[in-house]
C-alpha cells in the first residue's frame, strides 16, 4: 500500500505508524511511535506541529528525539561523553575519530523549553541563576546542567570563544562558576589577509591570513590532547583522518539532500524535517553511523518523491531563504501554512555543511574548517555567501529570523538585509520567534503573508 | 591624526610610537555624539561607536573585538563608508601562547595600517619612551585612586585616556558615615558622571570605580625588567605585548577569573559593602556576572542599567536609594 506525501499532525501519525508497522516496517532500536515522546518525555510542542509522513521522517524525528536518552545509555555502556559548545561542527569530527568517546552539544538544550512548552521551566531556573530573558534561549543550557534531567553531565567540557556570541560566552563562564570546568579554545576574529600576508582558502569562498590558521590549529592541537587523555589512546593524524572522512560522508548527503530538495521545482520534504536534518551536520546527534543511516533514508525518500513528481507543497510556494535557526519549530511549519518553502538556508553554522579537505594535514584541515564559521567572520562574508545562494536557488525573498536576546542578532540582520538588497534585490523581512511562539503567531503570520504577497505580486504574469 | 580607540585594551603608546594621536573614543569631548532610540537589544555605548565612526569619516576608529556588538559595529561602520575604521583582534583568553601571538600579530596589522595613513616607523627608542612616560601616568593615577572624589577620579581618568596627560586634583575631604561601594562594569563616560553624585546622595560613595573607564582600565604595565635576561634586554615591543597580554582585566576573557582576582583584594582593603553593577542595555558579558559577583564576594549587587539616554531614570534612582539605606543597616561581611 502507498501512500502519498502529505503533512500530518500527531494524532494522525498515531494511525499512520500503526498502518507503517502493519506493512513491515523495520525500525532501529529507537525507533517506535511518536506519542511516546508527547506521554513520556512531555514534549508538548509535537502536538501543534505537522510533520511529514514517511517511515523516513519517523526515523529522523525518533533520532532526534532519543539523543538524551541514546547518551545515558552510551554512558552506561561506558562511552566518555564530551560536552562540546559553541563551534557548531568542528571539535565533534575530533571526538568520533576516536573510539568510545561520544561528543554533543548542550547547546541543543536551546530547544527544550520549546519541545516541552516551557513544562520544564528550564528558562525560570535560568532566571533564578542569574541568567534572564535578557539572554537567548540556549541559557536553558545552564538549568539543564545542574539538574541532570536531560543530558548526561560530559566528562569533558571544550568551548570556543573569541568571535563568538557573548551570550553564550557569559553563559558558559556562569557555568564554569557554577563548578564545570571549561576546556576554553580561541577563535580569532576571521579577517581578510593583508597584503604581505600569506593567505588561506577556506570553504564558501572565503579566505583567511595564515598566521590566524596556524593559531587555531594549535588550539585544536591541545584539544586533541585532551580528548586523547579522555579516550586513552593518542588521536593522530591517520585516526583524524578517518574522521574526516566520516564526516564528509555525512556532509556529502546533507549537500545531496539539500540541493535535490531546495532545488525540486516542488519541495519534496517540508521545511521543518529539513532543519533537524541540517542539524545532525553539527554532532551527528551523538551517533555518526545512525546519522548515516538517517540521512541515506531520507534522500531516498526525497528522490522517490521527486521522480514521481510528488510534494508535499503546492509547486507555486514562494521560494524562501531562511536565515538563522528557529527557536520555535513551529515557525517552520507557519511558513509553509502560509504559501512559502524553504530553497535555502543559513542557519548558522554552513562551515559544518561544506566538505573538509582530505588533502591537506586534518589539523589544519579542521582549523580552515573552523574558521569559516560564518558567526566568526565579518556579517558581509556572510550576507554575500546568503546572496550567492539566494541567486543559485532562486530565492524570491529572504527572512532573516533573530533569536530572542541573542546579541548576533542585535546587528546581524540590518547588514545581512542591506546587502542581500544591494546583490539581488530581493525582499528581506526580520522576525523574532520566540521559543513558544503560539502568542505571537498573528503577528508572525502577518509579516510572512505580507512577505509572500509582496513576492507573489511581484512575480511576471 | 586622531586615533580614537573603543576599548582601554588597545594600546595608545603604540599609536603614539606611531606619531599619532591616540583617544579614548569614550573620552572624546563630543562623545556619545547624540541620543537616539535604539532597537531590540542594541547597546548603546556600541550604537554611539558606530554613529562617531560614521560622523568622522576622516578620523580612524579602531573597533575592539572584544564584543559582539562592537564587533559587528566595525562590519556597520564600513558598510556606512567609514574607510579608517579598523578592528583589533583582542584575544579572550589568556592561558596559552597562541592568545599573546594573535594580540602581537594585531599590533604588527595595526601599525602596518597606522602607516598606510601616513604613521611613521615605531623606532624602539619612541616605543620606549611612550611606555615610560605612559606607565609614570599611570602609577600616578592609580596612587591617587582612592584619595581623589569619585568624579575627579573618573575625570582624570578620561583625560589620560583624550590626551595621555595624568593631572590629580586634590584629595577630597569624604563625608563621614557613606557607606563605601564598587562600581564595577563596562564604560562610565563623561554624561554617566552625575551618577556619583547620586550616590553620593542617597548615603554611599564610589571607593572603587572598577569600571571599564576607571582604574581598571589603567592596568597594562611595562616592565623592562622583569622581560629581560641578563644578556638579552626586552625590546620595547616585547614589553608592550606583555605589559597589556598579562594585565588586562576585564569580563570578557575566558576564563575570566583575573577580573574576580583582580576585584577581591581592592573590595576588602577598601572595606567595600556593596557593589553598583553597571552596564549596558544588551550587555550580556556584564549582565551575566550579576549573580556570580554577589556569590563570590558575599556583598549585595544592585544592577544598574544605562539606556540611550544619560542618567537614571527615577526608577532607578529609588533603587539606589533604597540599596543604600538597605546597606547602612547590614552588617559588612566580605566573603
Amino acid at each position: 500500500m502507498t501512500t502519498a506525501p502529505q503533512k500530518i499532525s500527531l494524532a494522525q501519525w498515531d494511525d499512520r505508524y500503526e498502518q507503517l508497522c502493519r506493512n513491515g516496517m523495520r525500525e532501529p532500536a529507537y525507533g517506535g511511535p511518536l506519542r511516546r515522546h508527547v506521554v513520556r518525555d512531555l514534549d508538548f510542542r509535537l502536538e501543534q506541529l505537522q510533520f511529514d509522513n514517511s517511515a523516513a521522517a519517523l526515523r529522523l524525528w525518533n533520532f532526534l528525539l532519543t539523543e538524551n536518552a541514546r547518551l545515558h545509555q552510551a554512558r552506561a555502556n561506558g562511552d566518555q561523553l564530551v560536552g562540546t559548545m559553541k563551534d557548531l561542527g568542528t571539535v565533534p569530527v575530533m571526538a568520533y575519530a576516536l573510539p568510545g568517546l561520544r561528543a554533543f552539544y548542550p547547546d541543543g538544550a536551546w530547544w527544550t523549553p520549546c519541545l516541552m512548552e516551557n513544562s520544564d521551566q528550564l528558562l525560570q531556573q535560568a532566571d533564578a541563576m542569574g541568567i534572564d530573558a535578557s539572554f537567548c534561549p540556549v541559557r536553558a543550557m545552564l538549568p539543564a546542567f545542574e539538574n541532570g534531567e536531560h543530558f548526561p553531565k560530559p566528562d569533558l567540557l571544550i568551548c570556543s570563544t573569541g568571535a563568538v556570541c557573548d551570550d553564550f560566552s557569559a553563559i558558559a563562564q556562569r557555568l564554569e562558576h557554577l563548578g564545570h570546568p571549561i576546556h576554553w579554545w580561541e577563535m580569532p576574529r576571521r579577517r581578510t589577509p593583508t597584503a604581505s600576508e600569506k593567505a588561506c582558502t577556506l570553504a564558501g569562498q572565503l579566505v583567511a591570513p595564515r598566521m590566524q590558521v596556524d593559531c587555531v590549529q594549535d588550539e585544536l592541537q591541545l584539544i586533541a590532547q585532551a580528548l586523547g587523555e579522555l579516550a586513552g589512546k593518542t588521536l593522530d593524524d591517520a585516526a583524524l583522518s578517518a574522521g574526516i572522512r566520516a564526516a564528509n560522508q555525512v556532509r556529502r548527503l546533507l549537500g545531496s539532500l539539500r540541493q535535490l530538495v531546495y532545488s525540486a521545482p516542488a519541495a519534496p520534504l517540508p521545511a521543518l524535517e529539513m532543519l533537524v536534518a541540517e542539524m545532525l551536520a553539527i554532532h551527528f546527534c551523538s551517533d555518526r553511523e545512525e546519522t548515516i543511516a538517517v540521512l541515506t533514508s531520507l534522500l531516498t525518500e526525497a528522490r522517490a518523491r521527486v521522480r514521481l513528481n510528488e510534494s508535499v507543497l503546492a509547486a507555486d510556494a514562494v521560494r524562501i531563504f531562511w536565515v538563522n535557526p528557529v527557536a520555535d519549530l513551529r515557525a517552520m511549519n507557519l511558513l509553509e501554512e502560509l504559501g512559502g518553502r524553504i530553497c535555502g538556508t543559513d542557519y548558522m553554522f554552513t562551515h559544518a555543511l561544506d566538505l573538509i579537505s582530505e588533502e591537506l594535514p586534518p589539523l589544519e584541515a579542521l582549523a580552515r574548517t573552523a574558521l569559516a564559521d560564518p558567526m566568526v567572520g565579518p556579517t558581509a562574508d556572510r550576507a554575500l555567501r546568503i546572496a550567492r545562494e539566494c541567486q543559485a536557488g532562486g530565492a524570491e525573498a529572504v527572512v532573516v529570523s533573530r533569536i530572542p536576546g541573542a546579541s548576533h542578532c542585535a546587528r546581524e540582520g540590518e547588514i545581512i538585509r542591506e546587502i542581500v538588497r544591494q546583490q539581488i534585490g530581493v525582499p528581506v523581512i526580520e522576525l523574532e520567534i520566540p521559543p513558544v511562539c503560539d502568542a505571537l503567531l498573528p503577528a508572525l503570520g502577518s509579516r510572512l503573508q505580507a512577505l509572500i504577497e509582496t513576492v507573489r505580486a511581484r512575480r511576471p504574469r | 591624526m586622531d586615533v580614537f580607540l573603543t576599548s582601554p585594551w588597545l594600546p595608545p603608546e603604540w599609536i603614539r610610537a606611531h606619531g599619532m594621536t591616540p583617544r579614548g573614543l569614550w573620552a572624546a569631548k563630543n562623545f556619545p555624539p547624540r541620543a537616539t532610540p535604539l532597537a531590540a537589544g542594541v547597546c548603546a555605548f556600541a550604537e554611539a561607536a558606530i554613529q562617531f565612526a560614521d560622523a568622522h569619516t576622516k578620523d580612524t576608529v579602531i573597533f575592539s573585538t572584544h564584543c559582539d556588538q562592537l564587533r559587528r559595529g566595525c562590519d556597520l561602520a564600513q558598510l556606512h563608508g567609514q574607510r579608517h575604521a579598523f578592528l583589533f583582534n583582542l584575544p579572550v583568553t589568556w592561558q596559552t601562547t597562541a592568545a599573546k601571538e594573535i594580540f602581537r600579530a594585531e599590533l604588527e596589522r595595526l601599525g602596518q595600517f597606522l602607516r598606510s595613513l601616513g604613521g611613521r616607523i615605531p623606532y624602539a627608542k619612541h616605543l620606549r619612551h611612550e611606555l615610560e612616560l605612559s606607565a609614570a601616568a599611570r602609577t600616578q593615577l592609580l596612587a591617587a585612586a582612592t584619595a581623589n572624589s569619585p568624579r575627579d577620579f573618573a575625570a582624570a581618568v578620561a583625560q589620560f585616556h583624550r590626551d595621555g596627560t595624568a593631572s590629580t586634583p586634590p584629595p577630597a575631604v569624604a563625608p563621614a558615615r557613606q557607606i563605601p561601594l564598587a562600581l564595577v562594569g563596562g564604560p562610565l563616560f563623561a554624561p554617566h558622571w552625575p551618577l556619583f553624585d547620586e550616590i553620593e546622595s542617597a548615603g554611599g560613595r564610589v571607593v572603587l570605580n572598577a569600571t571599564e573607564t576607571g582604574e581598571r582600565s589603567l592596568c597594562p604595565a611595562f616592565d623592562f625588567a622583569a622581560h629581560s635576561s641578563t644578556d638579552t634586554p626586552a625590546t620595547p615591543f616585547d614589553v608592550l605585548v606583555h605589559g597589556y597580554c598579562d594585565h588586562l582585566v576585564d569580563v570578557f576573557q575566558r576564563p575570566n577569573t583575573r577580573l574576580y582576582a583582580w576585584l577581591k583584594p581592592r573590595l576588602a582593603a577598601r572595606q567595600v559593602r556593596g557593589i553598583v553593577l553597571w552596564h549596558f542595555t544588551g550587555c550580556d558579558l556584564w549582565r551575566a556576572e550579576f549573580q556570580t559577583l554577589r556569590e563570590t564576594f558575599g556583598l549585595p549587587v544592585l544592577l544598574l542599567e544605562a539606556g540611550a539616554e544619560p542618567g537614571l531614570t527615577p526608577r532607578e534612582q529609588t533603587r539606589l536609594q533604597a540599596f543604600v539605606e538597605t546597606l547602612e543597616r547590614a552588617t559588612p561581611v566580605l566573603a
